[in-house]
């Protein structure tokens, strides 16, 4: 039972990473909190169901579709309600964000209405047996495909120009704009990246459950837990946060109760804090 | 320039006319709608003094609002309090939460403040929800008893209808309105203005900016609570859904829309976000879209909310002082 519990909550917490990156990559750079991100991952959703439940394409295609489309969806939200804002007070950031979450959520009630619904992907039928541990195909996929986006992060934020200059913003905002990097662009960047990891959880990890509007709201406030015991800002705290979260959840929900699973995140988080507010891991590893 | 005197007049006069205001509106649907706007300009004002005045963005206000109505609800239910030591114990509530959230968290960052209080409204739910002995969870607490009001010559009074509710809640609210007005020009409000200014300089001048950010955290607890108490007994029944974050959403549109950090702007606000939707009567979703849309827009475009606006046309009206 243990290695189970621990199974499922290893893919509850790549929902968490895949969601909590995005966020903790933003604010590293920015320095704003994005209420907006958790509607990100219910898009995200809603756009895999469309394209591979409704229009019946193909799975694969339909992932990718899915996080180009997020990414899309994440640049044109940069460009709305944080780019404007970054000579001004976080707060403008954070109400502007939060006006484009209650405009995506109720647009998303309005268009879909909040109905739940099944994207019945191909590999949930699959069934893998790990000695006692029995798995379906698509939370394998779930988790590799996390893995693998984790992998790719790494390597265009170390590698690539743009990713370069991504960690030169979140050093110095002034320092770029003296040597010519536009930080609204590499902000738009950020939260396109963000978008399409987004997509990405949408795509793999929410076919798992229901889809419905309303998804995106417990996401991000649970990512806001995973971003803080992470370190605000540290992408890799954020990824080993969301796992603990995931694990951790799970336990306390198979052996505690449901209410000890939803409020262990929190309480953490809260205790992580009070103890070391700079989060578990600190901040000393950015971007 | 208009003299102290002249400057009371008009909200004494604002006050006389809203207190006759039954005597014309006799719908009950009508005096529904003002009862709960009542009720929202209490909560509004607790929103208002920590982001308009402390420029904190805190997202707890409805979790001291359903904490107030709780405390209140289970004292009349389980112990039969009467309706003011119930309204005097869910502000203290109101104000202790506050003040236990807020000894940690007002040390963090600004950012982290958000993301605490943000937390702490959702542990309130799940609080609401889960401590069934206490709260009956889901079902609710039905049957909150309306206040008994003692008035001399009169004898007790039971506040029942809404005529009778909208005269106690306007008493409720200019209370909390001209505390309001005495606390941000007092010597704490400045000091809590200079901490929103500047917080380095307000230090370097000798202001003891935690424990001042700490009071006003605590005071919108306590207005919070005030708000909370008055709703369980006007409605009657609570449950955990008065911690949603739906409210939060409404709470944050009447502040910013109306003008946060001015006393005015924020009570328009409520007043207008409270009956326009009635009047108009459109689906709620598509309603919450189009004020999403109204809240991009004014943070975008006029930070100052309405109030802001007016103040920006009169400055721009205003002659221009002679150069001496």
């Amino acid at each position: 039972m243990l290695a189970q519990h621990i199974v499922n909550g290893l893919v509850q917490g790549a929902l968490y990473a895949l969601v909590a990156v995005g966020l903790t990559l933003v604010y590293g750079i920015l320095e704003v909190i994005n209420f907006a991100h958790g509607e990100l991952y219910m898009l995200g959703a809603f756009a895999l169901y469309l394209l591979f439940a409704w229009a019946h394409l193909p799975y694969g295609p339909a992932l990718l579709l899915t996080v180009l489309a997020l990414a899309g969806v994440g640049h044109l939200l940069a460009r709305a309600t944080m780019v404007p804002h970054l000579r001004r007070p976080f707060e403008s950031t954070v109400l502007a964000t939060l006006a484009a979450s209650i405009i995506l959520q109720n647009g998303a009630r309005v268009a879909f209405t909040a109905t739940p619904r099944q994207a019945n992907p191909p590999l949930e039928d699959v069934v893998v047996r790990l000695g006692d541990v029995v798995v379906t195909g698509q939370r394998l996929l779930a988790l590799g495909a996390a893995l693998l986006a984790f992998a790719a992060l790494h390597l265009f934020i170390r590698r690539t120009r743009a990713g370069k200059a991504m960690r030169a913003a979140a050093q110095s905002k002034d320092a770029c704009a003296m040597v010519g990097i536009d930080v609204g662009r590499v902000a738009a960047r950020a939260v396109a990246l963000g978008g399409g990891l987004c997509g990405l959880a949408g795509a793999v990890v929410a076919p798992l459950y229901d889809i419905f509007p309303g998804i995106g709201t417990m996401a991000v406030f649970k990512s806001f837990a995973v971003v803080i015991m992470g370190g605000l800002g540290n992408v890799p705290g954020a990824m080993a946060a969301a796992a603990l979260l995931g694990v951790g959840e799970s336990l306390a929900g198979g052996y505690v109760s449901t209410t000890a699973k939803d409020a262990f995140g929190f309480t953490l988080m809260i205790l992580v804090l009070l103890v070391r507010p700079q989060g578990l891991f600190g901040r000393r590893v950015r971007v | 320039m208009i003299g102290p005197a002249r400057r009371a007049l008009l909200p004494a006069a604002a006050a006389a006319a809203a207190a006759l205001l039954p005597l014309v509106a006799r719908s009950n649907y009508l005096l529904h709608i003002l009862v709960m706007t009542q009720i929202y300009v209490v909560l509004a004002l607790s929103l208002n003094l920590i982001l308009g005045y402390a420029g904190l963005l805190s997202l707890a206000p409805p979790a001291f609002f359903g904490i107030g109505a709780y405390t209140s609800a289970l004292l009349a239910l389980r112990l039969g309090w009467p309706f003011w030591p119930a309204l005097a114990a869910a502000a203290a509530a109101g104000l202790l939460f506050a003040a236990a959230v807020g000894v940690p968290s007002l040390r963090l960052s600004r950012h982290s403040f958000v993301i605490v209080t943000l937390s702490f409204t959702l542990l309130a739910q799940l609080a609401a929800t889960n401590w069934t002995d206490l709260t009956r969870g889901p079902m609710g607490l039905p049957g909150i008893p309306p206040p008994a009001l003692r008035v001399p010559a009169i004898g007790p009074v039971r506040i029942a209808g809404k005529a009778g509710w909208y005269e106690l809640m306007l008493a409720v609210v200019v209370a909390a309105l001209l505390a309001f007005a005495a606390l941000v020009r007092s010597r704490l409000g400045r000091a809590i203005l200079a901490v929103r200014e500047d917080e380095v300089l307000a230090r370097a001048l000798g202001i003891a900016t935690d424990r001042v950010k700490l009071l006003a955290f605590a005071l919108s607890g306590l207005l919070g609570g005030v708000a909370g108490s008055c709703y369980a007994h006007y409605i009657s029944f609570i449950d955990p859904s008065l911690f949603d974050f739906y409210y939060m959403e409404n709470l944050l549109i009447m502040v910013v829309l109306g003008g946060a950090g001015t006393l005015w702007g924020v009570v328009a606000g409520a007043a207008i976000f409270n009956v326009v939707p009635e009047l108009l009567r459109i689906h709620p979703e598509l309603r919450a879209f189009l004020y999403g849309i109204a809240l991009l827009a004014a943070v975008s475009v006029a930070p100052g909310g309405l109030a802001g606006w007016v103040r920006a046309r009169r400055a721009a009206r205003a002659p221009r002082p002679e150069p001496a």
